[in-house]
This record gives C-alpha cells, sequence and structure tokens, in this order.
C-alpha cells in the first residue's frame, strides 16, 4: 500500500537516484553468481571450490557477536526480499506465470484494502522470509554449530557444520526454519537448506512453494555489517534460480537493548474480516483480549 | 473532543508508516490522514507483538471514549526513547495518529505529547553505523 501510494505521489525518476541502504554504503558481495540445476549442486561447487571447508575451532571463529537488524530500503515497502526492487519498478524475483499471477491478484487485492499476514495468526515468518524480518538479532558461532536468531517469535534457525548430511528423505516434512546443514570457507559460513514450508517472502512480495531450497554465503564484511548472498531454487514458482543480498547493521543504541523472549500472543487482537482484510478487536468489543489479563494462573 | 484531521505529504512518513506495522498489514490504517486528541492515559501495554497506547477522550457531547493507538513491540520502542513507564495511568496527553479507515476509535501512532511538552515517537530516525 505505502509503495502503490508513494508511488502515486512521487515520479519513478525520484525513486532511481534513492539510496536502498541505510547508510549507502556498497556491499561486499555481489548479487552475479553461477547457478546450477539444483540448489545442492550449486551448494556442493562451493564446497569443492573450497577444498571441503575450514575445519573451525573456537579460537577460529569470526565474532559475530552483538545485536543485529536488517538494512531496509528508504522508500515504499521496507522489507522487500531483494531491496534492489524499486517502488512501482520491475518485480525483482522471476516468477513462473502462475506465481505472477498470484502476486499480481495480492497487489490488487491490496489495493482495495485487503491483504492478510499469516503472522497476525502467530504463526512465525519461517525461512527465507526470515531474512527480511525487522527485530534485533543474534548469532552465536560454535565449531559444530551455528544458531541465527531473531528475536520476533524468537525464531531460531540452526545450521549444522559438524559434516551431517540432511534429515534422510524419509524422516523429512516441511518445516518452518527447514533443515540446514553448512560449512566454513574460510570467514564465510556456506549454507544449504531444505524442507521448508510454502509462505511469502514479505507481505507485498511474492509467494514461494515447499520446492523452495536455498545455498546462502554469510559473512562479516565490516566492524557493523554482515552481508547474506543467498540463491532461493523453488521450481514451483521461479523460472530460474534467484539471487539477492541481504545485509545486517550492527545495533549499539541503546547500549541496554537486549534480545528478549517474544511472544505474539501477549497481545494480538488481530483478525480476518469477512473481506479477508485486518482489521482489530478493540477494547469493549466481543472477543477482545485484555493483554493484562493473559498470562494469570487460572481462576480456582 | 479535540480532533483535527490533516494530510501527510512526505515520504518519510509513508516509508515509516511502511515499516510499523511487521506483524499485520497497516492497510486498515489511513496513512494519509492524521488524528489530534488530547485525552487520558487508562492503560500503556508494552507489548509483542505491538504496543497499544490506550486513551480516554472527552468527545463534544461529554461522553467519554476510549481511543487505542498502536505502536511497535518494546525493543523498537525503546531504541526512540520509550519505555514501559513513559506513559502512566492518568497523564494527560495529546497524540497524533493515522486513524482506522472503518472509522472505530483507533489508530497507528505518529507522536505522543506529554504534559511537559515532551514529544516521543515510536519511529524517530535514528542513524546507523557506517560499514
Amino acid at each position: 500500500m505505502a509503495a502503490a501510494i508513494a508511488a502515486a505521489i512521487l515520479p519513478g525518476a525520484a525513486w532511481a537516484q534513492t539510496s536502498i541502504r541505510e547508510n549507502g554504503s556498497k556491499l561486499y558481495f555481489s548479487k552475479t553468481v553461477p547457478t546450477y540445476k539444483t540448489s545442492w549442486e550449486h551448494y556442493l561447487a562451493l564446497k569443492a571450490k573450497a577444498h571441503g571447508g575450514t575445519k573451525k575451532t573456537f579460537a577460529a571463529l569470526p565474532n559475530w557477536g552483538g545485536l543485529w537488524e536488517r538494512d531496509r530500503r528508504l522508500e515504499g515497502w521496507a522489507y522487500a526480499f531483494d531491496t534492489d526492487e524499486r517502488a512501482n519498478g520491475p518485480l525483482s524475483a522471476p516468477l513462473n506465470a502462475e506465481y505472477k499471477a498470484k502476486y499480481d491478484k495480492k497487489m490488487a487485492d491490496l489495493a482495495k484494502g485487503i491483504e492478510w499476514d499469516n503472522l497476525s495468526f502467530c504463526l512465525p515468518a519461517g525461512f527465507p522470509r526470515w531474512l527480511t524480518e525487522p527485530r534485533p538479532r543474534e548469532f552465536i558461532l560454535r565449531p559444530e554449530e551455528t544458531w541465527l536468531s531473531t528475536e520476533q517469535q524468537s525464531e531460531f534457525r540452526r545450521v549444522y557444520t559438524d559434516g551431517r548430511p540432511h534429515v534422510p528423505d524419509d524422516e523429512a516434512y516441511p518445516l518452518w526454519e527447514g533443515d540446514s546443514v553448512g560449512f566454513w570457507n574460510g570467514a564465510t559460513l556456506v549454507v544449504h537448506t531444505n524442507n521448508l514450508k510454502e509462505g511469502q517472502y514479505q507481505r507485498q512480495q511474492p509467494d514461494y512453494t515447499d520446492q523452495v531450497t536455498t545455498v546462502e554465503e554469510i559473512r562479516r564484511t565490516g566492524p557493523n555489517r554482515i552481508e547474506d548472498r543467498i540463491t532461493v531454487y523453488d521450481p514451483g514458482s521461479l523460472t530460474k534460480p534467484w539471487t539477492s543480498v541481504q545485509s545486517y547493521h550492527r545495533v549499539t543504541d541503546p547500549p541496554t537493548l537486549r534480545v528478549n523472549m517474544w511472544s505474539c500472543n501477549e497481545n494480538n487482537n488481530v483478525v480476518k474480516d469477512a473481506s479477508g482484510a485486518s482489521t482489530f478487536i478493540l477494547p469493549g468489543e466481543a472477543g477482545y483480549k485484555e493483554p493484562s489479563t493473559l498470562g494469570k494462573p487460572p481462576q480456582q | 473532543m479535540k480532533k483535527t484531521l490533516g494530510c501527510l505529504s512526505a515520504l518519510f512518513a509513508l516509508s515509516l508508516g511502511s515499516s510499523a506495522f511487521a506483524h499485520h498489514s497497516g492497510a486498515m490504517f489511513d496513512n494519509q490522514k492524521n488524528v489530534t486528541l488530547q485525552g487520558t492515559v487508562v492503560e500503556f501495554q508494552y507489548t509483542n507483538p505491538h504496543s497499544w497506547l490506550q486513551i480516554m477522550v472527552a468527545g463534544s457531547d461529554g461522553k467519554q471514549v476510549q481511543w487505542g493507538f498502536e505502536a511497535e513491540g518494546p525493543s523498537t520502542l525503546l531504541r526512540a526513547g520509550i519505555k514501559a513507564k513513559s506513559f502512566m495511568p492518568g497523564d494527560k496527553v495529546t497524540v497524533v495518529g493515522h486513524p482506522m479507515k472503518d472509522g472505530r476509535p483507533a489508530g497507528g501512532l505518529v507522536s505522543v505529547t506529554k504534559a511537559d511538552g515532551t514529544v516521543l515517537s515510536p519511529r524517530p530516525q535514528v542513524p546507523t553505523p557506517g560499514a
């Protein structure tokens, strides 16, 4: 909606000159990468190039300490999956006809004020959408495993770097964050993720199917930046692999800021109305959940 | 009830509006309008996924109406200098918000002016460190 409104007010030429990064600096990773028939082939090619990967000790792990937050574009919808995408410009994702039609319908509904987000059911964002969410993040590194966390819904991704394979096919099922294995290539964490649920990259962004798999290269590229170059493979929705660079800046103000447990249910009165649009139940209306009464012991 | 409506004209405000409602659509708010209300704080719900400032507003007919204004969760508000005790029950405040399109007494919080003149906004522009 904001993108549509803004596009109506400001000419496209103005957008083209607008920085997409909050600090305007250039990125370490480019979006130009070799792509393969499958994400697994892509991952294995990176592993071969890294001569099997770098065995890490605690002392050799890079420092990804502190709090981090995704760089947003400053114009239009702040959370486009590919932040090079411009309001009122071409869509970055190479969608097939079916998913382009779904996206067009989503935007047509939005123009009528109809938009729903499953986050409003207090469901997780899930991966790869997880990359775009706005809350503070922490990254916890061990030689055999890395945890990538965001405050929102306290969603953790676990990346196993101890050489284990993906879960066997007969045990696999769609997961919010998928199943991630990886290796270190020097200071870069390379990750392959599969077994994902279908979802959307963000509101006002396209959908993806449960065939989606990804390859990521994650690296601290400066004192205040971590970048994640991701190539998405989704034969259900994309005509070819789709690469973008996600970037995250360090959050230092206020120094007392912590990542806390985040429960969506403690104050969620968002509901879907008869048209499918999002709205609220307000205090005094039937069904309103007063947050101060939630979480207390049940009355005898 | 003191109530004024005005048009937002800046891209700044539009981009902030779009970033405000990460857990749900913002389409229920009219981001092109502001409503300004003077009232008394009933409750400040400093919660996830969103905080809500509930205020009681006296109408021109003398009838009290409760208005609710939605803002971000605590980790975002803290960075904007808004703490759990920033608004206490009984505090007199002037609130600016984007009203609901359906006319019900709620909106997206833009700013709060306290009795001492302090203005708090949930979404100030905070410079970010360079790479």
